[in-house]
């Protein structure tokens, strides 16, 4: 049993290699052409410069402490977004989740308020903060709040009515029964939010930086733009892309960490034999 | 100490009424194994839930230990047929039989004795930092029995426990009832489908009818205490009470019912 299983997990991480060796193989493609095509004229060079150039202009852009700044206000803008809107999510999840007229109470009013883009909340954002952090803020919060909450709410409805029943037996009282079943019930759901609200909130937290000029990454990207430092704007875009995989990077390999007893990522004693 | 009265369990929606239970009696005396057994759809699991307090009767009671049931007794524990849905799988096997522990008031190595003299008592050792999906049926069986032994309970509910796991680990599995049952000294009671289950691990058979559920019959089991796969079962007594259970079962298949009084 012990030698299948450690035959199973090095099976596993071999096809994790390829998989990830595959996925590099992508990217060399992808910057390949991103050279060809404008040094065979496709697309002029002056919008769109060869990649090695580009590269050659965020190495030299690294080198500035207004790239680090930005680079900062970006993340520190992402994580305070984000661990407002988990935070909120799992309380107001728990909260809702766990009584049923509130849930219904509720329900319409969240479908309303969910699918309204986070951006039409620009104006209202810049009239109540202007371009600071908080404008920013607002938008990053709105958007991934939601991402957390509905994951909560159906997590927190998944509960097995026998583990449920065998809690209340054992006399489990309301809060041992939130931590000891409900919490680790919602657990997988909330770590599929997290993962979604952590991408969720860098692309709004871009959009406001360039949309309304706070202070960040995107506000780099709009300005290099309106300088004409066209290969320094695709320098931004490029570290705002690596950012993303990053953060979902981080957040699958929380998510292995956290559910390791999860049918999902376990190894059963039934994979074992098999 | 336990003391079923005229329990009566009607299940009610919108749109329709469904009588599970009309009218169940019984008493179960302190340190006695009762098994109860009846056909599918007997309404043995609705009864198990009114008697363990998680479901509310229509009308009756239930009394454990002189206090009306209004919710999960103190005193009591449930092991159930889903062991893989009532452990629980974030837990490793230490935990899940120490959860219910620390919501009692007691010293930290009061609860790590009863965890281990528990685990003991159902022959685990060794699985204590193992997570339950990880063991086999049977195993995490154990483990929910362990819980429940731990649990130090006076009466223990079991709701067809061996149904899902192979008839090799159930004849185990029930020694180790009758063995544990002998030893802490709990009043036990046993719901099966499973008529020869019931004859080899009881003192009284009670029989249940179709829904809506009433008592077919109270049956005695006089076997010897002590009891053996390979002997008890190939008692020429076994043999009868075995039959006698089975056509009372097959006439309430049939819809009869004894008549009300």
């Amino acid at each position: 049993m012990k030698a299948a299983q450690a035959s199973k997990v090095r099976a596993k991480s071999t096809a994790r290699a390829f998989v990830w060796l595959q996925g590099l193989g992508g990217l060399v493609g992808f910057a390949l052409l991103l050279e060809i095509v404008p040094r065979i004229g496709l697309i002029s060079p002056n919008y769109l410069p060869p990649f090695s150039e580009i590269m050659a202009a965020l190495f030299k852009e690294m080198t500035t402490a207004v790239f680090w700044s930005a680079l900062s206000d970006t993340l520190e803008a992402w994580a305070i977004g984000l661990v407002i809107s988990v935070v909120a999510g799992v309380v107001i999840g728990i909260a809702i989740g766990s009584s049923r007229i509130v849930r219904t109470l509720t329900h319409s009013t969240i479908e309303f308020l969910r699918p309204i883009p986070s951006v039409a909340l620009i104006p209202l954002a810049v009239l109540l903060f202007g371009s600071q952090i908080q404008s920013t803020l607002v938008l990053v919060i709105y958007a991934s709040f939601w991402q957390v909450l509905i994951q909560v709410l159906y997590g927190v409805q998944d509960v097995d009515p026998v583990a449920r029943e065998t809690a209340r037996c054992y006399g489990l009282g309301t809060w041992a029964q939130i931590r000891y079943v409900t919490w680790p019930t919602a657990l997988p759901y909330l770590m599929t939010g997290i993962r979604l609200a952590a991408a969720v909130a860098l692309i709004l937290a871009i959009t406001s930086e360039v949309a309304i000029d706070t202070q960040g990454l995107g506000k780099q990207i709009s300005d290099t733009e309106s300088g004409g430092a066209v290969a320094i704007m695709y320098a931004y875009i490029i570290v705002a892309g690596i950012i993303g995989v990053i953060v979902n990077l981080g957040a699958r390999a929380l998510e292995r960490r956290v559910l390791a007893w999860h049918p999902s990522i376990r190894l059963d004693a039934a994979d074992a034999v098999a | 100490m336990l003391e079923v009265k005229g329990l009566r369990k009607v299940y009610e929606d919108t749109s329709r009424t469904v009588e599970a239970i009309r009218d169940v009696s019984f008493c179960v005396g302190e340190g006695e194994l009762v098994c109860i057994v009846g056909p599918s759809g007997a309404g043995k699991t609705t009864l198990l839930k009114c008697i363990a307090g998680l479901l509310a009767p229509t009308a009756g009671g239930v009394i454990v230990e002189a206090t009306p049931v209004v919710g999960p007794p103190p005193a009591m524990a449930v092991v159930f047929q889903e062991y893989g849905r009532s452990l629980f799988p974030w837990m490793s096997v230490h935990d899940n039989v120490m959860l219910p522990l620390k919501q009692k008031n007691m010293p930290a190595a009061r609860r790590e004795e009863l965890v281990r003299d528990a685990l003991a008592a159902v022959d685990l050792k060794g699985v204590e930092s193992a997570y339950p999906w990880q063991l086999s049926g049977g195993m995490q069986q154990r483990v929910a029995i362990a819980r429940a032994v731990a649990y130090e309970p006076h009466v223990l509910l079991m709701d067809e426990p061996f149904a899902a796991v192979d008839a090799q680990t159930r004849a185990d599995l029930e020694d180790l009832i009758r063995v544990l049952w002998r030893r802490l000294r709990v009043t036990v009671l046993f719901v099966t489908h499973d008529i020869d289950e019931s004859v080899y691990l009881g003192q009284r058979v009670m029989v249940m009818s179709q829904a809506p559920t009433v008592i077919m019959e109270d049956v005695a089991v006089d076997l010897p205490d002590e009891r053996t796969q390979l002997e008890t079962r190939s008692m020429a007594r076994f043999g009868e009470l075995r039959k006698h259970i089975y056509s009372q079962i097959q006439l309430a298949k049939q819809g009869w019912r004894p008549p009300a009084g």
